[in-house]
């Protein structure tokens, strides 16, 4: 996999690079503003690229306007955007335009590097990464939705996990279910917010921005 | 002869050759021309005043009073430069837009003002009426003995040279007279000014204390602004390189211990990541730097009672801090005590106001004395800031808080 990463502070710009070299992921750049990193996308077209929201001059939400330019100008390339707080809007912001290959950590989840490189990896091969801390906050969320209302607890906690990105398998194992049974409820989700059947992923994109939806401005 | 006697006596005759006459003289005159343009302004306010019945002498009488109340400044540069008097210049009007309109009309400075443009020029008029014929005839009668001769005969009934001395008695008593009245009529100026141009004492020590604190409200929020940006650029960048290094030795340790150990510091590195945004969430919300709204809306967000936000207004930093605290304690006290399916947050203005309300349809009956809300406590913020908190809440609700705040122009 081969990424671009913009972050202005340059301990945790080369701390990353170094981490994604370790996993076997090359980084073409490590740039600290959003101008060089869309000429560095441009020149070097990666899978990913690894963007930080704040960064110089304004400081104040130049990584997502970069993430969302990146999205429409490179469709073949994944952003995955940080950010030092938890902010919804954000986060609506960079999926209401495009559903997949985005994603939105907080830095901390650097910290937990596993969770990090695969987030990386999940956005790169077209899927969605969310915070939990994200997902947190818009289930807490009221439901205006009738047929989110409709949700029971375990459906919208697997719902939860879907909008983090994860895979049915992989919320079988966080949930100590087996795989079938989160398939029903997958399937179950799908039934109550009226998705018609097509392909699988496309409704798990959809179950997922219904939800993030819900949550109004 | 008494001291007191000799020191009048010398007063008197050293008056009109004193610096302070001139000064008053050249004040008065001066004032009538510069004075012209604002007494036809103060002539037109008083002309539209009993037109506004027909419309048109509405917006005329608005722009005159609104120009009046900036003629302070203008009569304020002649009295500066002939008496030294100096005053501070009118607050500026609190309303914004188009309610300028009804507080121009109501404003008690600009009034004033006008009241002065119109009897301020008449009484430096009149002043100048007199004192300048005085002055004229006054020298003209003393030095009448020197240009007598020139003067054809017959045109003074004054047929011998030692009748003109008459004269010089009488143009002396004239210019000894000058002096009083340029005192009397600048005197009376002066009284005139600090009854209608100057703010009051009280009033000028008030909005300087307003403005001090306004300054340093706005201080405290860049302060919590800035300490908020050290923590997340600095601090928290560095908490999360020091846990991306750990991370790495973990990967690389062969040894099982130190993989362990890795870990555990590799796990309080997060807590305290976790513990550092709790902070940064109480000092500064982030969320602020992009707007009232946005940072209403991620309050809302994280509420356990559905919450419609609507904020029609744009605010400065420091009241959007307090704001912020505001409905993020009224949130909790809806999600603790209201039992309510439904809240609504809004801002918008009212007047000069900033309005905020906070509307559930709980189950009512919340009291400013109540213990546990804290509504006590964010009624004195209110108060410190100018402003006020009030909480309607019958038995069975709906409750509804709505706190204002001063909106600053």
């Amino acid at each position: 996999m081969r990424t671009v990463i913009a972050e202005d502070n340059p301990l945790l710009r080369d701390g990353i690079t170094l981490l994604l070299g370790e996993h076997g992921i090359e980084v073409l750049a490590a740039v600290d503003n959003a101008g060089d990193l869309l000429a560095a996308v441009e020149r070097h077209r990666p899978d990913v690229v690894v963007v930080d929201v704040r960064m110089p001059p304004t400081h104040t939400d130049e990584g997502i306007r970069a993430a969302l330019t990146i999205r429409s100008a490179y469709p073949e390339t994944a952003v995955l955007v940080f950010s030092q707080w938890v902010e919804t809007s954000y986060a609506r912001r960079l999926l209401a335009d495009h559903a997949s290959k985005v994603g939105y950590l907080l830095k901390d989840r650097i910290v937990s590097t596993d969770d990090f490189v695969g987030a990386l990896h999940r956005v790169a091969e077209g899927g969605t990464a969310l915070d939990p801390e994200v997902v947190r906050q818009l289930l807490a969320a009221p439901a205006v939705d009738a047929g989110l209302a409709r949700l029971s607890v375990r459906e919208k906690e697997i719902l939860g996990l879907l909008a983090e990105g994860r895979s049915n398998l992989a919320i079988a194992a966080g949930l100590h279910l087996a795989e079938r049974s989160v398939e029903k409820h997958v399937t179950a989700i799908f039934t109550k917010l009226d998705l018609p059947q097509a392909r699988t992923d496309h409704r798990r994109v959809l179950a997922v921005l219904r939800f993030l939806n819900a949550e109004r401005l | 002869m008494t001291d007191w006697f000799r020191a009048g006596l010398r007063a008197v005759l050293t008056a009109p050759f004193t610096a302070r006459t001139w000064r008053g003289l050249g004040y008065l005159v001066s004032g009538v021309a510069l004075g012209a343009p604002t007494f036809l302004l103060g002539v037109l306010g008083f002309v539209s005043a009993p037109l506004i019945i027909v419309t048109a002498g509405l917006p005329v009488l608005a722009a005159a009073l609104a120009l009046a109340r900036q003629t302070s400044a203008y009569f304020r540069a002649p009295a500066r430069f002939f008496l030294g008097w100096d005053w501070a210049r009118p607050a500026p009007l609190p309303a914004r837009g188009w309610r300028r309109l009804p507080a121009i009309l109501a404003d008690g400075t600009a009034w004033r003002a006008l009241v002065y443009c119109f009897a301020g020029w008449l009484l430096r008029f009149l002043g100048a009426y007199a004192a300048v014929p005085m002055l004229v005839l006054g020298v003209l009668a003393v030095t009448f003995p020197v240009w007598w001769s020139f003067v054809p005969a017959g045109t003074f009934d004054t047929p011998h040279w030692s009748g003109t001395w008459r004269f010089v008695w009488q143009g002396a008593l004239l210019l000894l007279a000058l002096p009083w009245l340029v005192r009397l009529m600048v005197g009376a100026d002066r009284l005139l000014i600090r009854g209608l141009l100057e703010p009051s004492r009280d009033s000028a020590r008030i909005a300087e204390l307003e403005s001090s604190r306004a300054v340093l409200r706005d201080d405290a929020a860049a302060t919590l602004r800035r300490v908020e940006r050290d923590l997340h650029d600095g601090t928290q960048a560095r908490l999360v390189a020091l846990g991306v290094t750990l991370s790495r030795i973990e990967r690389r340790a062969t040894d099982p211990d130190v993989k362990s150990l890795a870990g555990d510091a590799r796990g309080t590195v997060t807590e305290a990541l976790a513990e550092l945004r709790d902070i940064v969430r109480g000092l500064h919300p982030p969320a602020l730097d992009d707007g009232l709204g946005v940072a209403l809306s991620t309050l809302a967000a994280r509420s356990a009672v559905p919450v419609e936000v609507s904020v029609l207004i744009d605010v400065r930093p420091g009241d959007a801090t307090a704001l912020y605290f505001t409905v993020a304690e009224l949130l909790t006290n809806v999600a603790r005590h209201a039992g309510a399916s439904r809240a609504r947050v809004e801002v918008r203005a009212d007047a000069g106001w900033i309005r905020l309300t906070v509307t559930d349809d709980g189950r009512g009956g919340a009291r400013l004395d109540g213990l546990g809300t804290g509504l006590a406590g964010l009624e004195r913020r209110a108060r410190a800031l100018d402003g006020s908190l009030l909480v309607r809440s019958p038995p069975g609700g709906p409750t509804v808080v709505t706190m204002k705040l001063p909106r600053e122009g």
